[in-house]
């Protein structure tokens, strides 16, 4: 495709030339007053990876809440600049927040399944909110997202059985399902798999592999081997002088693992701090 | 044991014990503390139900399941002591006012925790708080002269006034009655259910109420699928420990329940508890049969409140374990 300097790749494709699901312009957020991340400017592609890494404490987890307006329960936080789903400003546009929650879904860093809810109605918990009642309907929701989630075999016989028997990683996956079932064009991942184990991580990297078919994925991470394998896009997030993070440089993933253009993302992947 | 602690106390006084002596002087004062205090609530709890026996001899089932209440004097074979009013009257008074005291007071848990503006919840917390402050006598009397006629007035004609609302309130005759009491009873434990019921709400997990709205709940949704569910076994507690507090309530009771050894089950009449009985019949009992009796209805009272004091503090520690795993 388009040439990008010290990429040889023939199969390379620039993930910024994509059309975007999410814009960020100039997006900063700030506590009571304290600027935690500044002008953050970029553009998510669609039906892609995006990966924010950085050092602990460069806002990554701040930037990703402000996607889905989750700041807004946060006394003392203010969000400014613009960010768009699709054509639609998120903040300024008029969307009310239950359904621009709805179609921009989120995973936790420690898996949050509801821990007096079984199995079946943790998937269906979110469709439940959005009014759906018919039980064929959140019959086959659940079946879905649980099998899109790598899920549906080990739990189909214990449907019914609390979430707080599954193992950790279960869980996690468990919360993707219930993230996946809404059908959100977007889904937020925040260090989902820093609470797991090696083998459910591999299992989730996969799994994001094979999601971005039907939804748009930014995750948190702050292994950048993870960033490495599963995104198309990286943005490096550093703190300034100020210790508000800042974006440093954003692009295609493998352009950014062995030929970023600014020298702080070469010491950071280099692991000369952070 | 006994030329040893002389032995610290020689030292003591003349200023040079060597600390692992005065350790074993300190341990003896608080192991005989504890000791002391283990065998006060044994005596406690023997006496009453020693005081209580011959009751239960003569009584028998009848101290259950009887409704007379008349002193035999002089041959106490004629004396018959029932307990069944007492009783009825107990739970229906606490039922009222857990009713009351769980739905208003999990809304002002929710509101002071979660729904209210900062300045405003400093401001209703205190309230709540003070509320537990004030003299139960103080109850009492504001019931008996301020809501009592309030209930002859409007609460009763209004309640009568509803569709068969004779047959399931009863006939309002004074303002003394079981649904006053019950609302007497219901703000006098609202301040130890919010206390619970704030903590219980308050250590929902945040990452819960996150997950929820992040799936596009609204706000109330939130409050009726995640946070109360998630709580629901702390809230028992606090309402099994509020319970406790309603059964054994007294002077309150006596002043607005109207008093009187009646079977009655209709809110608007009135009736009597076990405590408010105890209390009120003691001065004539005293010496005699009866007051075999009346002990006989505070051992029942005492183990329905230890009962439910144990049930309150399983639920709470279960609901801490559920949500600090
Ligand atoms: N709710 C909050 N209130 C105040 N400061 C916050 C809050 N959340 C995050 N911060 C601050 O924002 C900065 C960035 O934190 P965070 O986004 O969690 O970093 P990261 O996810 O990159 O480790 C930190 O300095 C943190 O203290
Ligand atoms: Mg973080």
């Amino acid at each position: 495709m388009t040439s990008v300097s010290g990429i040889t790749d023939p199969q390379f494709e620039d993930p910024r030339l994509l059309p975007a699901a999410m814009s960020l312009r100039d997006v900063s957020v700030a506590f009571h007053g304290r600027v935690a991340v500044r002008d953050v400017t970029f553009d998510v592609p669609a039906n892609r990876v995006t990966a924010l890494i950085g050092p602990s404490g460069s806002g990554k987890t701040t930037l990703l809440r402000s996607l889905n307006r989750l700041h807004d329960l946060t006394k003392g936080a203010s969000v400014s600049g613009t960010i768009l789903l699709g054509d639609t400003d998120i903040y300024q546009g008029g969307i009310p927040t239950t359904v621009l929650r709805s179609r921009i879904g989120m995973v936790f860093q420690r898996p949050n399944p509801f821990p007096t809810m079984t199995i079946y109605e943790n998937a269906v918990a979110g469709l439940r909110f959005n009014g759906v009642k018919k039980k064929s309907v959140l019959d086959a929701a659940a079946e879905s997202a649980l099998t899109s989630a790598d899920l549906w075999d080990s739990v189909k016989q214990r449907l019914n059985a609390h979430a707080a028997t599954l193992s950790g990683g279960e869980q996690q996956r468990l919360c993707i399902a219930r993230a996946l079932a809404v059908e959100p064009e977007v889904l937020l991942m925040d260090e989902p798999t820093s609470a797991l184990d090696p083998i459910s991580t591999k299992r989730i990297e996969e799994l994001m592999v094979e999601l971005k078919k039907r939804v748009t994925i930014v995750i948190v991470t702050h292994n950048m081997q993870q960033a490495a394998r599963v995104s198309d896009l990286t943005a490096f997030l550093l703190m300034g002088e100020d210790r508000a993070g800042e974006q440093i440089e954003v692009s295609p993933t493998l352009k950014l693992f062995s030929a970023p253009e600014d020298q702080r993302t070469l010491d950071y992947i280099q692991g000369r701090f952070g | 044991m006994t030329s040893n602690t002389s032995t610290d106390l020689r030292q003591a006084a003349e200023g040079h014990r060597p600390s692992a002596a005065s350790r074993g002087v300190y341990e003896y004062v608080v192991l005989s503390a504890a000791g002391l205090f283990a065998i006060i609530s044994l005596y406690f709890v023997g006496s009453i139900v020693w005081q209580a026996l011959p009751a239960i001899r003569h009584q028998g089932l009848y101290l259950l399941t009887g409704t007379s209440w008349v002193s035999g004097g002089a041959t106490p074979a004629l004396s018959k002591f029932g307990g069944l009013s007492m009783i009825t009257g107990t739970i229906e008074t606490s039922l009222i006012a857990i009713v009351i005291a769980v739905v208003v007071g999990t809304g002002t848990s929710l509101a002071i925790n979660l729904l209210l503006p900062s300045w405003m919840r400093t401001i209703a917390a205190t309230t709540v708080e003070l509320l537990a402050a004030i003299p139960s006598v103080v109850y009492g009397v504001w019931g008996m002269l301020v809501l009592a006629p309030l209930v002859i007035s409007t609460v009763g004609p209004f309640l009568n006034s509803l569709p068969g609302g004779n047959a399931v309130f009863g006939t309002v005759v004074a303002g003394q009655s079981l649904l006053l009491a019950g609302f007497v009873l219901a703000i006098m434990v609202l301040p130890t259910y919010v206390a619970i019921s704030r903590e219980v709400i308050g250590a929902v997990p945040h990452e819960l109420i996150e997950a929820s709205l992040s799936l596009g709940a609204t706000r109330w949704q939130t409050i009726w699928k995640t946070i109360l569910p998630t709580g629901r076994v702390g809230l028992l507690g606090a309402g099994a420990l509020a319970l406790g507090r309603a059964l054994g309530e007294t002077v309150a009771v006596v002043l607005v329940i109207g008093q009187v050894n009646q079977l009655n089950f209709r809110p608007l009449q009135p009736g009597v508890t076990l405590a408010s009985w105890i209390a009120s019949q003691w001065g004539e009992a005293i010496g005699s049969d009866q007051m075999n009796a009346l002990f006989a209805l505070g051992a029942l009272l005492m183990a329905a409140s230890l009962g439910v004091s144990f049930i309150s503090t399983r639920l709470v520690s279960r609901q801490r374990s559920l949500v600090n795993r």
